[in-house]
């Protein structure tokens, strides 16, 4: 190709370029940035090349290969223009499909991207969701252009910024130009581009000066500057030329870190083709403006992004930061001026050229304009690069761009800036997006890493695995940079094994502050902010760990041991009652779990299972083992007799009187671990009979009586006596309890009340809370509902109440409405979907607005329609009324299922000494001793947490025995906690390669659905042995790393009576 | 010149000049460690950090490498200072314990303890020896390897370097692997340099000397 020898030349060229050009020639557009590659966008290209030849189409269909778009999670994707088709993730298979589409004009309906709110093909790339809330200025550009034909780039109107600027022939307009636009640099410190232009202007031009462009991206997790170099290079190379001509600099660098390849290969490309033009160094289009880039490799250390480190790696020595002042623009590399700008910063300068500064400027908010381009990365559904006007909010870039949390997970926070930044909980995620607003929440904007976690993600975690990355990327120059990272490492390190202390935490924030204060470089000042953002905003998390030895997010292995048993609230080692099961031992696993638990076979039907929320077992795509099925396996098998209690040797009660009011499952539970204590407790029950919420609120269809009967029975025969129809208040009151001779009171009254709409009308007949309606047919088998019957709410209790309703004679139809989705209904989703199954009608986004009635009764109720709002402080959208969208719907009966409270006026009167309330209407217990405010008095279960699981309740019972127990003895209530991990060795069983391969969760057996309607028996039925014992064989066994021998190591014994 | 006010006190400096300099000029004392006079300043040590500038943009900087500007104000030893130097040496006493030049600083500061996980290295990396290599004896024997946690001084692949010409001005402007501190056995002195108990280039006559003096002493008190 023949030099540009002027502008004209160049104008000539472009013009005869646009004119060339047919916009209407359909092309293909395949990505093909690192990212692109590494999903296969090659083996797409050269399909689409053959296909397109062999079908003789290569002159009516273009195929362009460009850089990255943007949108990682669909790579590798084809764009259609110009009709902007977008097929995400297409396989090799499919390309030729596309091709012939192409040929055809078609779309290709089923391999459109779906949007995963509506459930709908989304055609165009502009209205798929990721796309459509951002304004890719630069990042659009990556899909015009082939990154290694200058063609191409020039086509699209490129290096018209240059010929512009150097047509106008005067440097202190684009310097003026650049500072009207008030760009600030893209690196992350935000020190506006035009300011530090003009500084290096006002240079004296000794020995010449030098222009950098810093693409040493480091940051975990963050590539936006790679794939711009990658797709877009020659728009760096015209940023640099007009910032040279700007300021009079004659040598260029462009410092590109080694483990960018593709970004060097394109780069390398770009400049070859530019000076092969004319465009880049010496006269360059005929106007005697001489500049030339050199490309510089950096050797991958992070802290030669630090402009003073880059300068020495430049000039070939090691990569450690000076002391500025004096600052590069004044002595740079080997003593010559020097101004360094990021990549995304030499990106916008040609845009601001072509747009004008003042439109340049309308972007973003005052002081921020234009965009930023963040890599949005993590536990979040889109992930990819986003490129977004300054002054957004973080969570419309978290949910509306990156489409929210995986699955039904909550995000928590996001870390912003890597390893220099700073975390911004989800409380604050109406921050906006600028330099100003996230270093005032102790963030930094960086280079524009975002890091999404959520509640799976510990903090202490994250902070441990920056400290991590730091102490090896601190040059180690600054003693308290390099030993301060390896401290503050060593520090979080002990509290993630449960060996802090709280004085850990005081030395960690002491320490944090003073490396931030007393490094050189921004790599050290900044280095402390993982650890003290995630201190400031969850401090709770880290006290967590140090007091508690708790690791909520069950990240920290040292304090989860097994993620099944860590969940358990009543610390139930479901690892080895499922390794017991897998070698058939069922008695020996009946044990384990009857030594947690008093309701073996109740938990084994209804439990909510947290254990296996938390199973490991779980991860890549597979399912948690079936752990609540497992133990009603071994309860159906097991006599409940193998069992013997273990009574503590010296009895440490000596018989004292303690008194358990409310005979449900932590009334029971407490009574029981009491009784085995030496105690003597007494239950006193307002109902005839004992069982609390377990025989009034949960059917039996899912918890047959004969068995739960038996369950309780065993309790009461074991120490414990009970008083039945005895209601406090009414019989008794907490003072005369403690005047009969009682030492301790345990309250476990639950949650019995219905909440009420408060609707007019809500008394009339056939409105029917929902608690009195489950008990009148859980204790008395009254039938209360008949004709079409509506059930308001999207708990546990409205899909039990619903799932009664369905089985009584009169009923025609039962519908469900609730308020939200169905991903926010709160019931669990087994219960769901057994009830959908079951022929209930579930109507979500409706709320009742009123009740309309017939006379005495209810003859329907009117409903609104909801769209989901803004995002409450729990991460679930709020449900929002759409107004007229009133509608009535006709019912005959209507259960109110909407929340339960407790009872507390009864308690709070039947005690002198005040027993203090919380504002939802509970009762107030500390919450690690339970007991309330009237000491002696502890309480526990739904009457003190609202209406919760049985297997809380259970283990509220538990812990107020051993709260009660040391209470009597006069010992210290709160006792340091320990890390409970597993310590006794079950030989696991091999599994053979198709074994493995086989392994997915069983369905657990239920009765059919035709059949459940007439009947009250239980639904699920029991695993059979195969069936069991391949589910058990498919566990993790994640307390091997802990109970595993060591050679020579003798193992404690498996088995629970020694008899291995 | 360039006038510009430390503690309050005005002060006219040649340029070029640096805050430690100034300060000393004023005879305000400021630690250090990886300071020498005739070699380059550096800025490892951070012991030297004053506190510059005022309101919500004043800052830490160590002096010995901060020119001194015009107009500049200058705390030597405001609370801020005093606590990051503690911090400082609290971290050189968990490091190198048995430095006599860290005991004394540490004592001077009335640092008696410190928290972290005890470590007994040798080395500070102050980078004292590097320059004192390069800028005086003009050798470039030695030198800095490795970053963050992995960072080292050595020669060349650890061998024996030919531009060594075992001056020994490395071993004598150490603050870290000079006469260690043996607590209360003398005899059990070694040198840093030649790794020998007893050193022959010691008089036995003053191991006496090397007799632990400090009242308390820092690293005895760690011990403990």
């Amino acid at each position: 190709m023949e030099k540009l020898r002027s502008i004209e030349d160049f104008k000539a060229l472009q013009g005869r370029l646009v004119a060339d050009r047919d916009p209407s020639i359909p092309t293909i557009v395949i990505p093909a940035g690192t990212c692109g590659q590494a999903s296969g966008a090659n083996d797409l290209i050269r399909v689409a090349k053959r296909e397109l030849l062999d079908r003789g189409l290569a002159d009516s269909i273009h195929l362009r290969i460009t850089g990255c778009h943007g949108f990682c999670e669909a790579e590798p994707s084809v764009l259609i223009e110009p009709t902007g088709t977008f097929y995400p993730k297409v396989g090799i298979e499919q390309m030729a499909r596309i091709v012939e589409a192409v040929a055809e004009d078609k779309v290709l309906d089923d391999l459109l991207f779906i949007d995963p709110a509506t459930g709908r093909a989304v055609e165009k790339q502009c209205d798929v969701p990721f796309f459509k809330s951002q304004i890719r200025t630069i990042l659009a550009r990556n899909e015009k252009v082939d990154p290694i034909r200058i063609f191409n780039y020039i086509e699209n109107g490129g290096y018209s910024a240059l010929v512009k600027t150097l047509a106008n022939r005067d440097p202190r307009w684009i310097i003026e130009e650049v500072k009207a636009s008030a760009l600030r640099g893209r690196g992350g410190a935000g020190f506006p581009t035009g300011v530090k232009w003009e500084y290096l202007a006002k240079q004296r031009n000794g020995q010449g000066k030098f222009l950098v462009c810093n693409a040493d991206e480091g940051d975990p997790g963050a590539y936006m500057d790679r794939s711009v170099l990658e797709g877009n290079p020659h728009s760096i190379i015209e940023g640099m030329l007009i910032g040279a001509y700007a300021t009079g600099a004659n040598e260029g660098v462009a410092y590109v870190r080694n483990e960018y390849p593709l970004a060097i290969k394109h780069l390398l490309i770009a400049l070859r083709q530019s000076r092969g033009f004319g465009l880049l160094g010496e006269d360059i289009l005929g106007t005697g403006f001489t500049f030339d880039i050199k490309l510089v490799r950096g050797a991958g250390a992070f802290v030669c992004g630090e402009e003073t480190a880059l300068m020495r790696s430049i000039e070939g020595k090691m990569g450690e930061p000076r002391q500025r002042p004096p600052f590069p623009v004044e002595k740079g590399i080997n003593g010559k001026p020097t101004a360094i700008n990021n990549v995304e910063t030499w990106a916008n300068i040609p845009l601001i050229f072509r747009v004008g500064s003042k439109e340049f400027a309308k972007l973003g908010t005052k002081g921020n304009t234009g965009t930023k381009i963040f890599s949005l990365v993590g536990k979040i559904k889109n992930t990819g690069l986003v490129e977004v006007p300054m002054g957004i909010t973080v969570g419309d870039v978290v949910y509306e761009i990156g489409g929210g949390p995986v699955g039904k997970a909550k995000i928590k926070a996001v870390q912003t800036g890597g390893p220099s930044g700073g975390c911004i909980p989800a409380e604050r995620f109406d921050l906006p997006i600028d330099y100003d607003s996230l270093a005032e929440a102790g963030s930094i904007m960086g280079s524009g890493g975002m890091i999404v976690m959520d509640e799976k993600t510990c903090m202490v975690d994250v902070a441990k695995y920056f400290m991590n990355f730091l102490k090896y990327e601190s040059c180690g120059k600054c003693f308290t940079c390099r030993k301060g990272t390896q401290r503050m490492h060593e520090i979080l390190e002990d509290i993630s094994k449960g060996k802090g202390t709280p004085e850990h935490l005081e030395l960690l924030e002491e320490l944090a502050q003073v490396v931030k204060d007393t490094t050189m470089c921004g790599l050290g000042q900044t280095a402390s902010n993982p650890v003290l953002s995630t201190l400031h905003y969850f401090r709770d998390e880290y006290e967590e760990h140090i007091r508690r030895k708790k690791c909520r997010a069950f990240v920290c292995k040292e304090l989860v041991g097994a993620p099944c048993e860590a969940a358990c609230p009543l610390d139930t080692e479901a690892w080895r009652y499922v390794a017991h099961i897998a070698r058939g031992r069922y008695e020996d696993a009946y044990q384990v779990i009857r030594e947690a638990n008093p309701f073996p076979s109740v938990c084994g039907r209804v439990c909510s299972h947290p254990c296996e929320s938390q199973c490991r077992s779980a991860t890549g795509g597979k399912q948690a083992i079936a752990i609540r099925a497992l133990k009603r396996f071994v309860t159906d098998r097991v006599e409940p007799s193998v069992y013997q209690a273990k009574r503590a040797p010296g009895t440490n009660g000596n018989g004292t009187k303690v008194a358990i009011i409310g005979a449900g499952p932590a009334g029971l539970a407490a009574a029981h671990y009491l009784s085995l204590a030496g105690y003597k407790p007494t239950v006193f029950e307002a109902d005839d009979r004992p069982g609390g919420m377990l025989v009034s609120g949960i059917p039996s269809f899912r918890l047959p009586r004969e068995m739960l009967g038996k369950e309780i029975e065993a309790i009461l025969a074991d120490g414990v006596s009970l008083r039945c129809n005895a209601a406090l208040g009414r019989d008794f009151t907490v003072d005369s309890l403690f005047d009969d001779g009682f030492k301790a009171v345990f309250l476990g009254t639950g949650a019995h009340k219905s909440r009420r709409l408060g609707l007019k009308g809500e008394d009339c007949e056939g409105v029917i809370p929902s608690m009195r309606f489950l008990k009148a047919f859980n204790l008395r088998g009254e039938q209360l509902a008949h004709g079409r019957v509506a059930v308001i709410g999207g708990g546990n209790s409205a899909i039990d109440a619903a799932r009664v309703a369905v089985r009584q004679d009169d009923v025609e139809s039962v519908t469900v409405l609730y308020r939200r989705t169905r991903d926010e209904m709160p019931a669990f989703e087994e219960e769901i979907e057994a009830a959908l199954v079951e022929g209930i009608e579930l109507q979500i986004l409706v709320s009742p607005v009123g009740i309309r009635t017939d006379g005495a009764s209810v003859s329907g109720i009117t409903v609104i329609r909801n769209r989901l709002g803004d995002r409450g402080a729990d991460g679930r959208r709020r449900p929002v009324p759409i107004p007229g969208t009133e509608t009535d719907l006709p019912f005959e009966t209507v259960i109110v299922a909407i929340s339960e409270d407790p009872d507390t006026s009864s308690i709070v009167d039947a005690s002198s000494q005040p027993l203090e309330m919380r504002v939802n209407g509970t009762l107030r217990a500390d919450p690690v001793t339970l007991m309330t405010s009237r000491p002696g008095v502890f309480a526990g279960g739904d009457l003190v947490t609202g209406p919760n699981t049985v297997v809380d309740a259970i283990a509220a019972g538990k812990k107020a025995a051993l709260m009660i127990d040391r209470w009597l003895r006069g010992e210290e209530l709160e006792q340091p906690s320990i890390a409970r991990l597993p310590d006794i060795y079950v030989e696991p069983v091999l599994l053979s390669e198709e074994e493995l391969a086989k392994a997915d969760r069983v369905p657990v057996p239920v009765i059919p659905a035709e059949s459940r309607k007439q009947s009250v028996s239980e639904v699920e039925l029991s695993l059979s042995v195969e069936d069991a014992t391949r589910e058990a064989r498919r566990c993790l066994r994640c307390d091997l790393e802990f109970t595993q021998p060591k050679e020579g190591e003798t193992a404690r014994p498996a088995t629970v009576g020694g008899t291995a | 010149m360039i006038t510009l006010q430390i503690n309050g006190l005005e002060v006219a400096v040649e340029e070029g000049t640096t805050l430690l300099e100034a300060a000393r000029f004023l005879g305000f004392p400021i630690p250090t460690l990886c300071h020498m006079d005739g070699l380059s300043p550096y800025g490892a040590c951070r012991l030297c950090v004053v506190e510059i500038g005022e309101g919500p943009r004043a800052k830490l900087v160590s002096s010995c490498t901060y020119p001194a500007q015009d107009g500049l104000k200058v705390r030597t030893a405001s609370s801020r200072v005093v606590r990051a130097r503690k911090m400082v040496l609290e971290l050189l006493l968990a490091s190198c314990p048995q430095s006599k030049t860290i005991q004394d600083l540490a004592s001077a500061h009335n640092v008696h303890r410190q928290r972290f996980r005890q470590e007994y290295e040798d080395c500070i990396l102050c980078g004292l020896c590097v320059r004192m290599c390069e800028e005086q004896m003009m050798a470039k024997a030695i030198g800095f390897r490795g970053r963050g946690q992995t960072r080292s001084i050595g020669t060349p692949f650890d061998i024996k370097s030919e531009e060594c010409r075992l001056c020994g001005g490395c071993m004598y402007v150490c603050p870290a692997c000079q006469l260690r501190c043996t607590y209360t056995e003398p005899e059990k002195a070694v040198c840093g340099g030649c790794a020998n108990v007893s050193p022959p280039c010691v008089e036995k006559e003053q191991f006496d000397d090397m007799m632990c003096y400090m009242t308390p002493c820092v690293a005895c008190e760690i011990e403990k």
